[in-house]
């Protein structure tokens, strides 16, 4: 057939089903439509009708999760297509992504790693390749040394997969704890994570709970019913208030995904992204010089009575912005990040108002671990004391307060980073000691007109030098007052040990800001050396 | 003109006083008590003396000891301020037969008028009208009926064991007396075991009209004008201005006659206020008492006339003639002024205490600020709970409310609760700002310390801007100090300027789109749909309020982070702002719903202790943070607060009762709050 001329006299080749190009441009379209579809398969997950049971639960899907934590369009996805390899012949069914999204992206700016479990794909179940997609980020995490986040919501192990999937979880908690004080790791529980699952998060550095719709614990209420023949429910065997309130286990408890994620973004800004960089500086405007006349009266005249320390810790930082880890967990002490001139700095106080401010097993814990997180990360550490001693009693001494008395100790001593402390009323016996004393190598010791820097309190103190006087005195419990007056006269306060440079400065109050500031600053240029030992034994 | 003068008094008119006498070159003494020892009035005197316990009969009240210093002190004169002993007779007596001047009158002029009854017997003979009403009890419906014709319907029944407004009756008209009485009767035997009973004539609307007026001890009298007082609560006022909008020229010259005339005739000295009560429908005016002090609220008078009104008391107390004579005394614009209380106003005004831990007043052109606390002050309970004044000026009556309102806006006190929003919350009311006022002006429009009246539209848009700006700025700012962390690779694309969030604040829901403009601090909001240019001032985030240019015109706002929240006071409307991306905000959707946790209705121990003190009883009322129990535990004395509004129910333990942690201590009968019922 003769070919038509257009009138602009170009040639028209109308292109028959069986030319060979024709061929190639559908077969390349073929590709990429099946990759499309390969891909939008996968992004839906286990299907609308599993994610609206999620939603229905009151959970996000593992995607909306990642994409309220990441700035905007800065997630890029790993492995994809990556699936199971089908059981041992090949046969049983596999699921792209294997119900696990991982990759990476940035948080106001900063690259982040992150995997986010899918629930709605086999119950966000963990087998080998589930795992493998978690090691490899991992590994790419540590190579680059950016911060992991972990979004937890998994049923667990997936038990067609048997003893793969336990040796899958082993490598999943081999790179948490080579990686500790590494990178920082924060876990997000969002839902189940039960059994064995629950020790990757635990070998993390803060853990992050959902209140009503997450739960932790090493063995479920099933079993624990059949052992104990008690019936427990999810909630109260390890949901989001036993482990902020009884067992430590959640740093952070929020109420629902939502605000759990943005919390994340909150602390990481807190945080440097590995363990050779210094946490960024966030300039608050907030002057350097600010003094704050409430301040010096802030500790009652009265020695028994209490006050908030909370006060003081909300007047001396920056803006008043305070991030308080375990903050429903041994309460008689405060452990949080704050900033001081504009740089991260992690906090160690005291609380007077909760159990007098004591240092007890749990709170010795709390604040240790708080510590070498700190001195892993290059965050200065400052103290505010005022604590009367180790808290008494049988259940504390069999508890072992004298492990976890040490711990702290150990913690304080070991720890490189600028430290300062300012002992603001009581500090007594071995907690002077251990709350950062200079004995123990803390770089700056201020304290406040109001301190009692003793190794007890005056009326134990006057009972035990004045015994004596005080027995065969005709009124004794007269001499006892008197001595004990007198006693906390000449001794209790801070000027004995300023005399011997204990302290390096009795400071208004008012002034404390302005003080711990103008520390760190010299000390920015701290040297930090350890002895060479590959690790030290804590008492643990 | 004296040389040294003690101030036996404390707080803001001790203060207030200093400030003048500074101004004149006259020395002060203060004098405190024990809990009173780093006040600012302490500091603010050349010498100081410390006079006894807390409780003011050991101090304050002390009159031979406040003599004694002032001799020591070689003082001429003792000002009493107001409340104390400004107004005790005996006090006065003792004063000048010391050799010392008192600023104030005569102790005869003091005794004669301080007594209420005296004094409106006194004002009837001088033919000033007086409140029509029966002084003594009666019981019977034949007495009742003589009395009614004497003082005219409307009248007032009400119990003479008064309590909780029970058993008053309002009667109209003669038929309506006989079942009034009856009805009032039945109920005061049930409650009160007695069917005695007052009358007097019913004002409804009534305001609260006072005159000032100045006497020399030459028998010069003259009135600077009158005060409206009608803004109170628990019959204290809290708003008070001058000239008042019910007043007019002749009103105002009928008034300071009378009130010239009274003091004329009792032979007043030195400064002193006339109190009238103005039935707002016919305008007629009764006498009501004549305080023989200075009042808190004289700023008002002073910001109009121009006139210093402490001068004008030491001049007088010195012996000096007036100066000023009636025709000299012009007020010039208009002057508002809010007291500012350490009490909660959504529990019924409870007062409160502790320590200032901040303070910050923003400085506005034409208000004034008469405070006796800083940052650092204790606020206890052995005395009144006013921490300050704050006293606007302007050309007009609006001029005046609205710089009062901004200063309010502007005016930060943490560590307390003040009343300083629902103060705010009066001011911007359409009826106060119609001039629309009466005693029953709280009552009326506010329930538990809320408007009823929804606030208007514009406003919350106001703080949605603010607390949005506030967070958006502080997020650019967190991304700015990540910089140096970015990747150098790939620069990163343009910054956006435009950028949409939604916030939600209990019944409100916006959306906001805020467009970054090439000038400087310059935005334009969108506030669903509705377009506003605001300019913002440097971001300081330590700051608690914040200054913002809207359409040309500076507002101010009280802001507070609160979690992830953003806590905004404007007005005396205040909202917690949650501001959320559009993502976010779509994905609350599936979000499960805050649970109602029923308030708790025990009180649990915190720690292991021994029980020291119940200072509550079975049945009493109490509220949420009120310290219930103390304990001793570990050699420390603290309290444990009540977690919810409610009655006492039963008491669990007992004083020396030793408790360990989680023991109940106290059950409680909470509150049903309306909302629980939804």
């Amino acid at each position: 057939m003769k070919e038509r001329r257009s009138r602009n006299n170009t040639r028209k080749k109308k292109l028959k089903p069986s030319t060979v190009q024709y061929e190639k441009v559908q077969a390349t379209q073929r590709t990429l439509n099946a990759l499309e579809e390969m891909k939008d398969q996968t992004l839906k997950g286990g299907g609308i009708d599993l994610i609206e049971d999620q939603h229905r639960r009151g959970k996000l899907t593992a995607r909306e999760r990642i994409e309220l934590l990441l700035d905007e369009g800065s997630f890029e996805e790993f492995d994809l297509l990556k699936t199971g390899r089908g059981g041992a012949f090949g046969r049983e069914k596999t699921y792209p992504g294997d119900g696990v999204v991982t990759g990476h992206g940035t948080i106001d700016g900063r690259e982040v790693f992150m995997f986010s479990q899918d629930f709605t794909v086999r119950g966000g179940s963990l087998g080998e390749a589930h795992s493998q997609k978690i090691s490899k980020v991992m590994d790419h995490a540590v190579r680059v040394a950016a911060p992991i986040i972990g979004l937890n919501d998994s049923g667990g192990a997936r038990i067609q997969e048997g003893v793969d999937a336990l040796a899958s979880y082993g490598d999943i908690f081999k790179r948490n704890a080579l990686a500790s004080g590494i990178i920082p790791q924060i876990s997000c529980i969002m839902g189940p994570c039960a059994g064995g699952a629950v020790y990757s998060p635990a070998l993390t550095d803060f853990i992050f709970m959902v209140e009503d719709t997450s739960y932790m614990y090493v063995t479920g209420p099933n079993v624990v019913e059949t052992i104990t023949h008690t019936a427990i429910s999810h909630e109260d065997l390890g949901g989001a208030r036993v482990h902020s309130e009884k067992s430590g286990v959640a740093h952070f408890v929020l109420p629902n995904d939502i605000m759990c994620l943005r919390e994340v973004r909150r602390l990481i800004n807190y945080l440097p992204s590995n363990n050779k960089q210094r946490a960024p500086i966030l300039d608050l405007s907030d002057p350097v010089g600010r003094t704050d006349p409430a301040l010096d009266y802030l500790v009652p005249e009265n020695p028994n009575q209490s006050y908030d320390m909370k006060v003081c810790i909300n007047s001396i930082l920056d803006g008043a912005e305070f991030i308080e880890i375990q903050s429903h967990y041994a309460r008689n002490i405060i452990c949080g990040f704050g900033r001081l001139g504009g740089q991260t700095i992690g906090l160690v106080a005291n609380q007077p108002s909760v159990l007098a401010g004591v240092l007890d097993n749990n709170a010795s814990n709390k604040a240790a671990r708080f510590v070498r997180f700190c001195d892993a990360f290059n965050i200065p550490l400052i103290c505010l004391v005022d604590v009367p001693g180790f808290m008494p009693g049988p259940e504390q001494e069999q508890g072992g307060i004298i492990r976890h008395g040490a711990k702290l100790l150990y913690a304080f001593i070991e720890a490189t980073v600028p430290r300062i402390t300012v002992i603001v009323r009581k500090a007594y016996g071995g907690a002077y000691v251990v709350m950062n004393s200079k004995h123990i190598g803390s770089d700056l010791n201020y304290a406040w007109p109001t301190a009692e820097i003793a190794v007890m309190g005056p009326k134990g103190a006057a009972e035990v030098i004045f015994r004596k006087e005080i027995q065969s005195s005709p009124d004794p419990a007269k001499t006892l007052a008197a001595r004990t007056e007198e006693y906390r006269k000449t001794y209790v306060n801070p000027f004995l040990s300023a005399q011997r440079g204990y302290i390096d400065d009795v400071i208004f109050p008012r002034d404390t800001r302005h003080r711990i500031i103008r520390s760190l600053q010299f000390l920015e240029g701290k040297k930090r050396e350890r002895p060479d030992r590959l690790h030290g034994n804590v008492p643990l | 003109m004296f040389k040294k003068i003690l101030i036996a008094n404390r707080g803001e008119i001790a203060v207030r006083v200093m400030s003048t006498c500074k101004r004149m070159g006259i020395k002060t003494v203060a004098v405190y008590s024990e809990v009173d020892s780093r006040s600012l009035h302490v500091r603010e005197a050349d010498e100081k003396a410390f006079l006894g316990g807390s409780r003011p009969k050991d101090s304050y009240l002390a009159k031979k000891k406040i003599i004694d210093v002032a001799i020591s002190h070689g003082c001429q004169a003792i000002h009493p301020g107001y409340g104390f002993l400004s107004e005790n007779p005996e006090f006065a007596e003792m004063v000048s037969r010391s050799g010392l001047a008192f600023i104030g009158p005569p102790a005869t002029v003091i005794a004669q008028l301080g007594d209420k009854m005296s004094a409106k017997a006194f004002a009837k003979k001088l033919g000033i009208p007086v409140k029509p009403g029966h002084e003594e009890c009666i019981s019977t419906l034949k007495e009742a009926a003589a009395i009614a014709e004497q003082i005219g319907y409307p009248l007032m029944i009400r119990p003479a064991r008064a309590g909780g407004g029970r058993g008053i009756r309002v009667v109209d008209s003669k038929e309506m007396l006989r079942t009034a009485v009856e009805s009032c009767q039945n109920e005061s035997r049930k409650a009160f075991g007695t069917d005695e009973f007052f009358m007097e004539r019913y004002i409804e609307r009534i305001r609260h009209i006072e005159i000032q007026i100045i006497a020399d001890h030459y028998g010069n009298v003259i009135h600077l004008g009158e005060r409206e007082c009608s803004i109170q609560r628990r019959y204290q006022k809290i708003i008070e201005e001058t000239p008042s909008t019910a007043v007019d020229d002749s009103l105002r010259e009928r008034m300071g006659a009378m009130a010239c005339n009274l003091a004329r005739e009792a032979c007043y000295a030195n400064a002193g206020t006339v109190e009238f009560i103005l039935d707002s429908r016919n305008k007629s005016v009764y006498f009501l008492e004549i305080n023989t002090r200075l009042q808190v609220e004289h700023p008002v008078t002073e910001m109009v006339t121009r006139l210093d009104l402490v001068e004008l008391q030491l001049r007088v107390a010195a012996g000096e003639r007036l100066q000023i004579r009636q025709e000299d005394v012009i007020g010039t614009g208009w002057s508002v002024e809010a007291r500012i209380c350490a009490e909660d106003p959504a529990r019924n005004f409870l007062p409160v205490t502790g320590m200032i831990t901040r303070y910050a007043a923003a400085r506005i052109k034409n208000v004034r600020i008469d405070s006796s606390v800083e940052a650092g002050s204790l606020v206890s309970t052995y005395y009144d709970s006013l921490l300050s004044k704050v006293i606007a000026w302007g050309e007009t009556r609006t001029e005046a409310i609205e710089s009062l309102v901004q200063a309010l806006n502007a005016y930060h006190i943490e560590g307390l609760i003040t009343n300083i929003d629902f103060v705010n919350a009066v001011l911007n009311h359409p009826s106060f700002i119609e001039g629309d006022l009466s005693t029953d002006f709280i009552a009326e429009h506010f329930e538990r310390g809320e408007m009823k009246l929804p606030p208007p539209e514009e406003w919350l848009h106001f703080m949605a801007i603010a607390a949005t700006l506030i967070y958006h700025n502080r997020q650019s700012l967190v991304h700015e100090s990540l910089k140096p962390m970015m990747t150098k690779v790939g620069s990163p694309h343009q910054s956006k300027d435009q950028f949409t969030y939604l916030t939600k604040a209990e019944d409100v829901f916006l959306e906001l789109r805020l467009t970054v403009n090439p000038a400087p601090h310059n935005w334009t909001v969108m506030v669903n749909g509705v377009k506003y240019q605001v300019v913002t001032p440097e971001f300081e985030f330590y700051r608690r309020r914040i200054k913002l240019r809207i359409g040309g015109k500076t507002q101010f706002f009280h802001t507070r982070y609160r979690d992830n929240n953003i806590w905004v006071a404007y007005r005396g409307v205040t909202r917690t702002f949650g501001i959320y991306t559009p993502l976010e905000w779509k994905l609350f959707y599936h979000m499960p719903k805050p649970k109602k946790v029923p308030p708790e209705d025990v009180v649990r121990c915190p720690m292991p202790g021994v029980i020291v003190a119940i200072p509550i009883k079975q049945g009493d009322r109490i509220y949420r943070g009120q310290d219930l129990v103390s304990i001793e535990s570990m050699k420390m004395e603290t309290f444990v607060a009540s977690p919810s509004d409610g009655l006492i129910e039963k008491i669990h333990v007992a004083p020396g009762q030793a408790v360990e942690t989680g023991d109940v201590l106290i059950k409680l009968k909470t509150d049903v709050l309306p909302s629980e019922n939804e």
